[in-house]
Order: structure tokens, then C-alpha cells, then sequence
């Protein structure tokens, strides 16, 4: 029984490593994150829930991709999914050319330590730290705190924070603490941007203000930004806009996934 | 950067640790309440116990080398020392222990011993020794050179019927003696270890008892020259080679199984008071577990950009063991004060902790920080294990 489906399996298997090899060699050389009919499924109770149904996305350097959709249609779990805090159901995401599902915990809060950085819609500062130190916090563990601190004042000073740097969260206003979250996610040089409604709380201005420093970031660092927004006016002033309705890419004219757009 | 912040920086854990601690500061000073207690609890205990040990073994100080000999009585009256002992058996006793004291006593349950005003102390017992002061220091007059007319009397006797010295009993040994006597001594209490029961003791001459018979001696060895174990051996080869005559207990002995008693009972109380510490635990536990839940989001945060589980363990632990280490560190001053208070009391000097006392304190500090730490564990763990995209959701 062994030798009959030993063949078709190893067939099978050079298929899919020459596919891979085809497709890091022609596209996965710039690409940071891809994901390849990725599949996201939850269990609550007893029901299966299918929050991602198959769909496919690559994040190069600098790019501004907003992702949309009504609530419920799986904005969050793609999020999640682009910054490693989980694991696909079924399909590969590949960070740098590694599949994530290789990865062991401890791997995946490394590589999320260096690759991503996050911005929450309640920012989530740590209200018993300064701005100086909330930005700091991801680095605080490393034992370099000369180096530390010189970057995170340069961030401050960057997001135009540097005369607040030893002021408690509860002093900021909500435009100063989603900078201070902003300048928290820059610190450990990341590739990629994962923004959660970052206007969300924000007033129109401010929003502005926070829009014109992703532009900068992209310009000058190559920062990927990827933002979830019901804002259209975020999404105006993306480079790629996913439209996801029920787990599932909806293409409205404007290229959609990742593939198409780049190649 | 200041001096101060660099120092923290080192620590980067115990810094954020105690920045968060102070978020909540009626929560962390409640639990740190909880540790104090059980830190002065263990500890006052266990000190104050040594303290009680220590004034009761100060009844034993005189009896160094020393060791009570009694007649062993059996059912048909076969023992050979059932009339006490005579004369004769004393010198015998002197010569096998070669150098020891050896001092004869009589006790008579058969006397009575009479207030000046006539009332009966029947609390009293008779007892005919050569001299008190070879054992026992006097509390208020004293005792004659050549004791021959006069009474000494222990300190309950004293005490309970308003007696002092230069007041007159009258005291009847059946068959031996009956007269009033002066009371020349009244003796320093003993506590309930003395071997001769001195506190209810009215010591009368032995040169009254017309009958010299001995119901219990006392050999008494200078430890710098001799050893009471070499006489107690002697005196069994000499008397219990046939059939055992005699019982020879070592003072020794008795204070060891005192000892022994008192150290369990010690400890026994240490057991009460670390249910304090329990207690205390469970409220660190519970501090813990709030505090976890309630930064649940901001714990997710740091999972997210990097924190390895074990980082945020040690995070959380670090403030248990904070919680801890403040208790411990309020809670030892408190112990060694109500100690002093303690020592004061029963030993007469605030400073007489003994190194075993002092170590109950130490123990005490120790147990508060390690079940602070050991509270902070699962709390802790539980809060590290949450995936960040639910702790985010």
C-alpha cells in the first residue's frame, strides 16, 4: 500500500517547493508580509465561524494600504494576522519568505518585536509611564538604555512631542497620545505599520496631522502603513484600498489584492 | 538623565513593577497590611516564646551538674529503700560518686504548717535540707550560717498567705518534731520546673527530724570537674545491681525534655500564626489576580510589541515580591519591638533576644516576601499566557 501513494505524494511536493521557489524569486524579494489563500476560521461555542475565506495580500516597503469594511467582516482578523499575533486556519502567511505557522510563540513575539509596529484606536499607553517612557516600553527590556532613550526623545521630537516628554498620559490630549503611541511604534525601526483606526478618536486636524506623518515615515524610512478605518477620507489617501465584506476581498474597481497591484 | 533614572533604568522590570503598584495605592497597601501581620505575627510569636523559654530554663541555672535520687517503691514493699534512705546509704552515695555533693532531703506529707494567726496552709509541704542557699538565692532576709532554729519558705507560700520574714509558723511533723519557727528566708520563685517544688516548699533544718530517714537526695556534681552522667552510672551500679532500688534523674534530663516540650509548643503557635501568612497569600493572590485582569488590555499591548511571556511574568511577579518585601521590611521593626515589650516582661531586659528568637523574626521576613512571591505566581502566569489578540479584542 506504501509504494502505491508514496509517488503521487512526493510528486505532489516538488510541485508545491518549485511553485515557492517560483514565487520568492519573482516576487517575494521586496515583499515583507505575503499571504496566499489565507483561511481564518473561529470557534465560538459550538459554531464555526469563517472570518477569512480564502483571500491573498502582500505588503511591500513604503506602502499605504487602508483596509474597509463593515464591521464584522474580518478587518481585525486580517490585523491580527499581518501582525503575527495569530495563525492562519488554513493557506500560508509568509513573513520575508518563512511561513509564520513554522514559528513558535516565542519566535512570532520576536519577529512582531522587530518587524511590526502596532498603533491601537485607545492607544493604549501605559498610564504610570511618560510619553519618554511609554515609547520606550518595547525596549525597555534590552539593556541599552542610553541608546534607548536617545531614540525615543528623537521620535518625540519627530512626532513634535519634544517638549512633553516627561508628561503622564492623563496631561496629553488624544492627538498627543495617538503621537506618543505613533513614536512607541517607530521604536524598534519596524517594517511595517499596523494602524487600528488611528484617526478613529481623533479630530479631523489632528487626523491631519497624523496622516502627514505616515507620509513622512514611508518617504524616509520606507515604513509600510497598513490601516483598518471606516474613514473615507483615510482611505482617499491610500495607495491600495481592501474592501473586505464577509471575510472576503470585494474588488470595486480599485485593484484589490496585493498580487494584482504590484506585478 | 539623572544619576536616579539611570539606576532604574538597570531595573527595568522593578521599575515598572513599582510604577504600577502605585496606581492602585490603597490596594497595594492593604495587601502590604495583610504581609505585615503575618510577618509580627510569626515573629513576635516565635521571639516572645523564646523569651518565656529563656526566663524558664533560668530556673535550671543552678542545677548544672545535678541529679535527684528516689527510692523505688514497688507493690509488696520488696524495694530495699521503701523506710528512705539512712545514713549509711548516704555515705555509701558519697563514696561511689567520689567528690560529688550529695545532700539528703525529707519530705513529709503527714506535717502541717500553721499561719501565725492559727489557719492551716495546706498547700505546704515539709522539707528537711541541710541548706537551701547551696541551690536556691532568697528573695528578702536570709539564711544563717548554722541554720538549726528557723524556717525557710519558697515564694508561693510567701505570697499566698501574706507571710515575710521575722513572722512565726508553727510547724508539726508527725512523730518527728512540733514548734513555732521564725522565718528567716523567703526564697526567689522557681517556677513550676524546680525539681525540689521549692515556691510550695517550707524548708525546716534537718538537724529536726529526729529520724534520719531520707526520702530523696540530691547529687550535685561541679561540671568544670566531674560529670553528673559518671555519678548517675555510679550510684545505678552500686544500688540496681539485684533489682532497681533507686531512680536517678538527671537535672539535665528534665530541662531537655522541657526543652523539647516548650520548643514544640513553640512551634505549634508559629503554625497559628502562619495562618496569618496564608491569609496574606490569598490577599496578595487576589491583588494580583484584580490588578492582572484590570490591565488585561495594557498587558496585551506589551505581548504585542514584544514582551516574552516570561518578561510579563516577572513583571507581575516582581510586584508581589514588592508587595513582600515592603511588609517584610515594615513588618520586622514591629516584631522586634513587641519582642523587646516581651523580653522587658519576662526576662527584665528589652535586649535579651536570643539568636533563635532573632531567627523566628528573620523567618518570619523571609515567609512574607517567598509567599508573597509564590502568590504572585499563578496571577501572574494567567495574565502572560492570555494570547494578545484576545487580551486586544
Amino acid at each position: 500500500m506504501a509504494p502505491d501513494i508514496s509517488v503521487p505524494a512526493d510528486a505532489e511536493q516538488a510541485d508545491r517547493d518549485r511553485t515557492d521557489t517560483e514565487s520568492q524569486t519573482a516576487t517575494d524579494a521586496d515583499v515583507v508580509i505575503r499571504g496566499e489563500n489565507v483561511i481564518k476560521e473561529y470557534q465560538t461555542g459550538t459554531q464555526t465561524v469563517r472570518a477569512l475565506k480564502g483571500i491573498d495580500f502582500g505588503i511591500r516597503p513604503s506602502d499605504f494600504v487602508a483596509i474597509v469594511g463593515p464591521s464584522g467582516s474580518g478587518k481585525s482578523t486580517l490585523l491580527n494576522l499581518l501582525g503575527l499575533l495569530d495563525v492562519p486556519t488554513e493557506g500560508t502567511v509568509r513573513l520575508r519568505g518563512t511561513d509564520v505557522s513554522t514559528f513558535s510563540d516565542s519566535d512570532r513575539t520576536t519577529k512582531r518585536k522587530h518587524t511590526i509596529g502596532f498603533i491601537f484606536q485607545s492607544f493604549y499607553l501605559i498610564p504610570t509611564l511618560t510619553a519618554l517612557e511609554n515609547v520606550e516600553m518595547p525596549r525597555m527590556l534590552d539593556k541599552t538604555p542610553v541608546k534607548t532613550r536617545e531614540r525615543a526623545t528623537d521620535l518625540l521630537q519627530r512626532v513634535g512631542l519634544g517638549d512633553r516628554l516627561d508628561h503622564y498620559p492623563d496631561e496629553l490630549s488624544g492627538g498627543q497620545k495617538q503621537r506618543v503611541a505613533i513614536a512607541r511604534s517607530l521604536i524598534n525601526d519596524p517594517a511595517i505599520l499596523l494602524a487600528d483606526e488611528p484617526t478613529g478618536n481623533l479630530d479631523r486636524d489632528t487626523g491631519d496631522q497624523i496622516l502627514a506623518l505616515f507620509d513622512e515615515l514611508r518617504a524616509e524610512e520606507d515604513v509600510a502603513v497598513v490601516t483598518v478605518t471606516h474613514d473615507s477620507y483615510v482611505a482617499d489617501r491610500a495607495d491600495r484600498v481592501v474592501n473586505l465584506v464577509d471575510g472576503d476581498v470585494k474588488n470595486d474597481g480599485e485593484p484589490a489584492s496585493g498580487e494584482g497591484d504590484h506585478s | 538623565m539623572n544619576r536616579l533614572r539611570r539606576l532604574a533604568a538597570q531595573f527595568p522590570t522593578v521599575l515598572l513593577a513599582r510604577r504600577n503598584l502605585s496606581r492602585a495605592t490603597a490596594r497595594s497597601t492593604l495587601a502590604i497590611v495583610a504581609i505585615v501581620i503575618g510577618v509580627v505575627a510569626i515573629g513576635t510569636i516565635g521571639a516572645g516564646g523564646e523569651a518565656f523559654k529563656q526566663d524558664q530554663m533560668k530556673a535550671y541555672q543552678g542545677f548544672g551538674g545535678t541529679a535527684t535520687v528516689s527510692p523505688v517503691y514497688y507493690a509488696d514493699d520488696s524495694g530495699s529503700f521503701s523506710d528512705g534512705f539512712s545514713d549509711t546509704d548516704i555515705n555509701r552515695m558519697r563514696q561511689v560518686t567520689d567528690g560529688a555533693t550529695v545532700l539528703p532531703v525529707v519530705e513529709r506529707w503527714d506535717g502541717a504548717v500553721r499561719t501565725p494567726a492559727g489557719e492551716t496552709i495546706i498547700t505546704a509541704q515539709i522539707k528537711g535540707l541541710d541548706d537551701p542557699g547551696t541551690f536556691y538565692e532568697t528573695k528578702s532576709g536570709s539564711i544563717p550560717d548554722n541554720w538549726r532554729r528557723s524556717v525557710v519558705i519558697g515564694s508561693r507560700v510567701a505570697e499566698n498567705n501574706d507571710i515575710d520574714t521575722g513572722d512565726q509558723l508553727t510547724v508539726v511533723a508527725n512523730g518527728s518534731f512540733a514548734g513555732t519557727y521564725q522565718v528567716a528566708a523567703v526564697l526567689e520563685a522557681q517556677g513550676f520546673a524546680d525539681q525540689l517544688q521549692a515556691d510550695r516548699a517550707v524548708f525546716v533544718p534537718m538537724n529536726q527530724f529526729e529520724d534520719a530517714a531520707y526520702d530523696r537526695v540530691i547529687v550535685s556534681v561541679d561540671s568544670r570537674t566531674g560529670s553528673v552522667e559518671e555519678a548517675s552510672e555510679s550510684l545505678e551500679t552500686e544500688f540496681n545491681a539485684r533489682q532497681r532500688n533507686i531512680a536517678v534523674s538527671e537535672v539535665q534530663e528534665q530541662r531537655e525534655q522541657f526543652k523539647q516540650l516548650f520548643d514544640t509548643i513553640n512551634k505549634f503557635l508559629i503554625g497559628v500564626g502562619s495562618i496569618s501568612l496564608l491569609v496574606a497569600a490569598v490577599t496578595i493572590a487576589n491583588t494580583m489576580l484584580m490588578s492582572a485582569i484590570e490591565r488585561e488590555r495594557e498587558i496585551g499591548v506589551m505581548r504585542a510589541v514584544g514582551y516574552p511571556k516570561l518578561a510579563v511574568v516577572s513583571l507581575l511577579v516582581s510586584e508581589a515580591a514588592i508587595l513582600g518585601l515592603i511588609g517584610a521590611l515594615i513588618g520586622i521593626p514591629f516584631a522586634l519591638g513587641i519582642g523587646m515589650g516581651l523580653n522587658q516582661l519576662l526576662v527584665g531586659d528589652p535586649l535579651a533576644f536570643t539568636t533563635a528568637g532573632l531567627q523566628y523574626i528573620g523567618v518570619g521576613a523571609i515567609f512574607g516576601i517567598g509567599t508573597s512571591l509564590l502568590a504572585g505566581v499563578y496571577p501572574a502566569w494567567k495574565a502572560a499566557s492570555k494570547q494578545p489578540v484576545e487580551a486586544l479584542d
